[in-house]
Order: structure tokens, then C-alpha cells, then sequence
């Protein structure tokens, strides 16, 4: 998908394609406040970015003065997250931390839930007014994005996995406050090790 | 009359089917009893018995309401004839020796009253009195008894004197037993009656056994008795007691070894006491005494021992229900239970309320734990969306494990320099008052202009009175500029350049102050047109 160029000259437009959702529906546009962002990805990672509406594709550049070309990869992601739905200002340690990851997973995954079940678990994830899943954001210091049937988690690697076993065990039926004290003690021990 | 006389003759099966004619004559009968105890009975409501038209329920009523107060003067008359035999004589007379032939009853009783009369020589001497008076008092007895239906004669209440009732039961009993007695003798004809007889009046001597024999005079069917013994009681004789004369002397052998009591008991109601010839010596009468004992051990030796003795048992050995009334002895492993009585629950309610007043109940204080290690910070859960991006909170974290020294002070931390500062100041203030070596407060270094202060602080040796403040030269308090001259002291022309002085101060103040207003009441994009520009 992309090609390697020294930035001597604009030769070759590196074209990324994203996944499109499967609905088909364009993904929320970015409003003016990103222009943050924007400025991070052409201001310091120098990489260029356009809407291709027709193709409905995004597409990612390298300039000349790109320092690094991982950059381009890194706004991808950061791209990719942002499409997953997580905000910008989260997005954006994705340019500036190395070790941070996305991953996604569905609820099928985990269990099979058919119809109010599912609904259920759902609604057991977020927690009222979405205070577990911010409980959980809050104590393992990763973002979480549920959608629908799919749950994307943004953080480092550890952390991830201690959200995921979370949000894994409330799918499965525990209670809320069983997470909690279980979150509290494996966040206490990572603590105790700084 | 009559009409008894045909009620009595009357066969018992005919009474058993009702016929009219049959209760027409009882009706009679009553009626005819009814009236000749009229005289006899003052207050009775009834001038005549009423039968007509009355079922059996009420006649007998009214002949109950007649005759209850006839019963109680009766007795009356009887305890009065008791005491005055005389009296008896003159009244009947004749009549009654005529009732005593006529009546079998009467005949049979004479017989026993000999008897009686016999017994109660051996006992108190109230009793003796009443010898001559017992014939008489069965006779009129019998008299009553011809006036009632029935006449309850157990004597357990109602008499004046508990002891002459008693011992009328007594006698009745005495002829009812007799009775018997002849009864079985001529089956038997053996000694077996006459036993039965000794026995009876060993008893009859204890009181307690009198009433006793009340209830079983009740009980006994005085006419079987007396119609098996009738033939045979005109012949009776010591023989028939207590059987041919040679079983006299066995018998007097035996009791010579019994209790003294035994020997009187046997010998109320007979002759026996003369038939005892022999006297024993002393010594002769313990001999006798230590051989009956030792037979009797002997016997007992040889046969085999209770159960009781036998060491283990079990229940088939034994006969049924035996250790019900043996005396057993358990080992009890546990204390008995409390057997509360008033006391006890008394105790305990006092104590109870003499607890409640001093307010101790014994309640079970938590030990305290000691503070092993100091207590963990723990992390509240937050629940709220976190106000930094992810991208803070890494950056936050790096810089902390990197640089060590800008550790952000966390909440906690504050709140501790805040309760520290507070202690601190608490321990100052309270060592002040404590400590006899005082320590002052540490001083802390704050770069603060003082003013009013002279820059060199030389020592000046001043009185104690005077403070540092008052140190101060005049021209170091004075605050004011040039050359101040008194009011007096002012030129004419000073007057004028002061008052001119005032007057424009004024005029500008007041031209001040009305731009003021006027720029007040124009609009506002003026204001900011100014201030735009």
C-alpha cells in the first residue's frame, strides 16, 4: 500500500486506503478543533493528508521533509483510531507515544449473546451513563470505544489486557463491582512496582 | 296401709313393665307415708303429698323437702336418747320389743352387740359408756330406717359426735364381717374365718382404718350376709371364733413370741387372756427372742436372695416394674440443672437491674490492632470521564519515572501539608504552656519590605520606658514637604495664593465630574468606539 520514497521530490503519492465501515456511511467529519491535529501531522510529523470523496478513501502522504517514515504509519493509526471512534485528543498520543496500541474485539467473540442478551451485555459494559467503562478508562489509563457489537481499546500493551480481561468478564455476566474490586487490586499492584 | 302392704308384696318382675294400677298404688302408699310423717315434719310446705298429674321426680321432691328435717330431728332424738336410755323405755316400751321380734334384723344385731360390747371393754372407757347405749342407738336406727327409703349410715359426717358415728360404722361393719364369717364357716368350718376375723379387729383398733371401713360397709351387700348367716346365729359359741380350745393354747404359744401389740390386738374380742397359763421368766423370753431371729436369718440364708442382692441384673431377672420402687443410685456425669425457685429468679432480676443502673452490661470491646504498616493509599475509583487525554496521562507518567523530583502533588499530598502545618502549630502553642524549657517558634525566612524601620539599629541607651518607636527623630516621622508656617504666620499675599490654589482645585474637580455624567449618559458604542480605537 505504501511505497518508500526519499523525500527529494514529489514522486509518488503514497496512497492509503482505510477500511470503510460497513455501512457504508461516511465516518463524522472532523470538526475545527482537530486543526490541532492536523497541524500535528503536517506540522511535526510532516505528513500530508486529503479526502478522496470519490473513492471514499482518505489518503496519507509523505512530504520531503518527513523525518521519519514510521510517521506515516503513525498517522494511519492515528487516522484508523480516529475513524474507530476515539476522540482526537486521544488519538493523538498515538503520534506522540510509541508503545501504544488499538485492538478490537465483538462481543461474539467472547460469548454468544442473541438479542436482549446481547442488548444486556451492552448496557452492562458502558454501565449507567457510562460510568463503568470510565471507571475502567480511569483505572487502567486506556480509552475504550464501544460500538455497537465491536469494543475497540486504545492504551499500552498491559494496560490493554488488564481492560480487556475487564470488559471480558462483564460481558460473561460478573457484576460491575466485582470488576471494580478486581481493577482495583491489579492496578494497585502495577502501582506498587513504580 | 294397705297399700303397702301390697306395694311390699308385690313380685319384683311385675316392677319391671309399667302398669297404671301398680303406680297408682305406690301413689297411695306415698301419700299414706306421706301423712303420717306429716305431724313429725312443722315446716313442711306440702299439707299433702300431690300426686296427681306429677311425674316421679317431683313426688319424690316433695318427699324429700318433708323428710330432710325429719332425718336431722331424728338424730336429734337419737343422741338425746343416747345419753337418757330411760327415756326409750317409757316411750316405746312394748312397741319396740314387738318391732324387735318382728324385724330378723333386730335379732341378729343383739348377737354382735354382745360382742361389741366384749371388744369395747378393752378399749378407751368413752367407749364403755356406750355399750348400753349401742343397742338402743341400732335400734332406733332400724326405726329410721323404716320411715326412709334408705338411709346412708357410713357415719363419715355429719354427727355430732365423729367418734359415735365411728364406731356405729363399726359395729355394722362388725356384723357384716361376722356374717360373713358364719357364712364361710359353714362351708369351711375351718380356722381360716376366724383369722379373718382377728385380723378385722386388729384393725377395727387403728381410727385411721374406722372411716376406711365406713367406705367398705357401703360396699358390702348387708342382706347377702345376713340372709346366708341368719340360720346359724342363735348357736354361736367360742368355738365358732376361734375353733376347738386346743388350737388355743398352739395359738397362745405363737403369740408369746410376737410384739406385745400383736398379742393385745389378738386378744380383744375373746377370752384368750385367761387361757394363758404359762409366765416366762426373763432370760427365757430373750431366748426366745434371739431363736426367732435366728430362724428367721437361717431362712433367709437358705433361700435365694433378691434382686436387689444379686449384683448384675438385668430386667428379665428381675419382676416387672421393681426397680420403680427400688431406691437406684446413678452417677451423673453433669450438674443437675438449676431448679429455679423465687429465689433464684429474684437474684437474677436484682441483678439485672443493678446492672442497668451502673450502665455495665459486659459489652465485648473490639480489641484494637495494631498498625502493622501504614495505611495504603488507596485510589478512589473515578467514574467520570477523564478531563485529560490519553496522550496527558502517558506524558505525565514518563516525566514522572524520569524525573523524580517534579512528582505532581497529589491530593492527598496537599491535605497532608495542610494537616502537618495545622499540628505544628497545635505543639507550639502547646509546649508553650508545658515545657519548662520553652522553645520558640522557628523562625521562617520571608523576604518582607518593613517600613518605618531605621536602617541601622544602634543601641541607644534609653530608659526602659522609652520603646523603639518613640526612638524615631522628629524629621524621621514628619511626612509633609517644605516649610509649614502657622495660620498666623501667613502673608497676605500667601492668603490669596492659597485661596486661588483652592478655588481652581475645585473648578476642576467639579468640570471633572460633570464630563463624568455627561459621558455617562450617551451610549455605549461611544464608549466602545473609544475603546475600540
Amino acid at each position: 500500500m505504501q511505497s518508500n520514497e526519499p523525500a527529494t521530490s514529489m514522486e509518488v503519492e503514497n496512497v492509503l486506503s482505510e477500511p470503510n465501515p460497513t455501512s457504508g456511511t461516511f465516518p463524522s467529519k472532523p470538526k475545527f478543533e482537530p486543526l490541532k491535529a492536523h497541524e500535528m501531522s503536517e506540522g511535526r510529523m510532516k505528513i500530508d493528508i486529503r479526502m478522496n470523496l470519490k473513492a471514499r478513501k482518505v489518503e496519507l502522504k509523505t512530504r520531503a521533509d518527513t523525518p521519519d517514515i514510521s510517521n506515516l504509519q503513525k498517522c494511519t493509526d492515528f487516522v484508523h483510531a480516529f475513524m474507530l471512534g476515539f476522540g482526537v485528543v486521544d488519538a493523538i498520543a498515538l503520534l506522540r507515544l510509541d508503545e501504544l496500541y488499538v485492538e478490537s474485539f465483538e462481543i461474539k467473540d467472547v460469548k454468544t449473546l442473541r438479542g436482549e442478551h446481547l442488548s444486556r451485555a451492552i448496557g452492562r459494559l458502558s454501565g449507567k451513563g457510562g460510568k463503568t467503562k470510565f471507571a475502567i478508562e480511569n483505572a487502567t489509563r486506556t480509552r475504550i470505544v464501544i460500538a455497537d457489537t465491536k469494543i475497540h481499546i486504545l492504551g499500552s500493551f498491559s494496560n490493554i489486557k488488564i481492560a480487556r480481561d475487564s470488559l471480558c468478564s462483564l460481558i460473561l455476566g460478573s457484576p460491575a463491582g466485582k470488576v471494580y474490586s478486581k481493577l482495583r487490586a491489579v492496578t494497585a499492584r502495577l502501582a506498587e512496582r513504580f | 296401709m294397705d297399700t303397702v302392704h301390697r306395694l311390699k308384696s308385690t313380685e319384683p318382675p311385675l316392677w319391671l313393665s309399667p302398669s297404671s294400677e301398680l303406680s297408682q298404688t305406690a301413689r297411695a302408699a306415698s301419700q299414706h307415708l306421706f301423712a303420717s310423717l306429716k305431724p313429725f315434719a312443722p315446716k313442711s310446705p306440702f299439707d299433702r303429698l300431690l300426686v296427681d298429674g306429677f311425674d316421679a321426680e317431683q313426688i319424690w321432691q316433695q318427699i324429700d323437702i318433708q323428710s330432710q328435717p325429719i332425718i336431722s330431728s331424728l338424730r336429734r332424738q337419737i343422741n338425746r336418747f343416747e345419753k337418757n336410755p330411760e327415756e326409750i323405755s317409757k316411750i316405746f316400751g312394748r312397741k319396740k320389743v314387738r318391732r324387735v321380734e318382728e324385724k330378723v334384723r333386730e335379732v341378729e344385731q343383739k348377737v354382735p352387740e354382745e360382742e361389741i360390747g366384749g371388744f369395747s371393754e378393752e378399749e378407751d372407757e368413752d367407749l364403755e359408756e356406750f355399750d348400753e347405749d349401742s343397742e338402743e342407738g341400732e335400734d332406733e336406727e332400724r326405726e329410721s330406717e323404716e320411715d326412709e327409703a334408705e338411709d346412708n349410715e357410713d357415719g363419715g359426717g355429719g354427727g355430732i359426735e365423729d367418734r359415735f358415728l365411728k364406731i356405729k360404722g363399726l359395729e355394722e361393719y362388725l356384723e357384716a364381717e361376722e356374717d360373713r364369717e358364719y357364712g364361710l364357716k359353714n362351708k369351711k368350718g375351718g380356722s381360716d374365718a376366724l383369722k379373718d376375723g382377728e385380723d378385722e379387729n386388729e384393725d377395727e383398733e387403728e381410727e385411721e382404718e374406722e372411716e376406711e371401713e365406713d367406705d367398705e360397709l357401703g360396699a358390702f351387700d348387708l342382706d347377702d350376709g345376713e340372709n346366708e348367716g341368719m340360720d346359724e346365729l342363735d348357736d354361736i359359741k367360742y368355738e365358732d371364733f376361734f375353733g376347738p380350745k386346743r388350737k388355743v393354747s398352739k395359738k397362745s404359744k405363737l403369740t408369746d413370741g410376737l410384739e406385745d401389740s400383736d398379742r393385745s390386738d389378738e386378744q380383744e374380742d375373746d377370752q384368750a387372756t385367761d387361757n394363758k397359763n404359762k409366765v416366762l421368766s426373763t432370760h427365757e423370753k430373750e431366748r426366745e427372742n434371739v431363736r426367732a431371729k435366728i430362724e428367721e436369718m437361717e431362712r433367709a440364708n437358705l433361700e435365694s436372695k433378691t434382686w436387689t442382692m444379686q449384683g448384675e441384673v438385668t430386667a428379665a431377672k428381675r419382676p416387672k416394674n421393681s426397680a420403680l420402687e427400688v431406691d437406684l443410685d446413678f452417677e451423673h456425669n453433669v450438674r443437675p440443672p438449676p431448679v429455679i425457685t423465687e429465689e433464684v429468679t429474684a437474684s437474677l432480676e436484682d441483678l439485672i437491674q443493678k446492672r442497668i443502673l451502673e450502665g455495665r452490661f459486659d459489652d465485648v470491646q473490639k480489641a484494637p490492632r495494631l498498625p502493622s504498616k501504614a495505611p495504603k493509599e488507596v485510589k478512589e475509583m473515578d467514574e467520570n470521564k477523564s478531563k485529560k487525554g490519553l496522550a496527558e496521562i502517558y506524558e505525565e507518567e514518563f516525566v514522572q519515572k524520569t524525573n523524580l523530583d517534579s512528582a505532581p502533588l497529589s491530593f492527598s499530598d496537599e491535605q497532608r501539608k495542610e494537616a502537618s502545618m495545622l499540628f505544628k502549630k497545635l505543639c507550639l502553642k502547646l509546649d508553650a504552656l508545658s515545657h519548662f524549657h520553652f522553645t520558640p517558634k522557628p523562625v521562617i525566612d520571608d523576604m518582607s519590605i518593613q517600613t518605618n524601620v531605621p536602617a541601622l539599629a544602634m543601641e541607644e541607651i534609653a530608659p526602659l520606658a522609652v520603646s523603639d518607636a518613640a526612638m524615631l527623630a522628629p524629621e524621621e516621622v514628619f511626612e509633609g514637604k517644605g516649610d509649614i508656617k502657622e495660620e498666623a504666620e501667613l502673608t497676605q499675599a500667601e492668603r490669596k495664593r492659597r485661596r486661588a490654589n483652592k478655588k481652581r482645585k475645585f473648578k476642576a474637580n467639579t468640570t471633572k465630574r460633570a464630563a463624568k455624567k455627561a459621558q455617562d449618559g450617551t451610549l455605549q458604542n461611544n464608549k466602545e468606539g473609544k475603546e475600540e480605537a
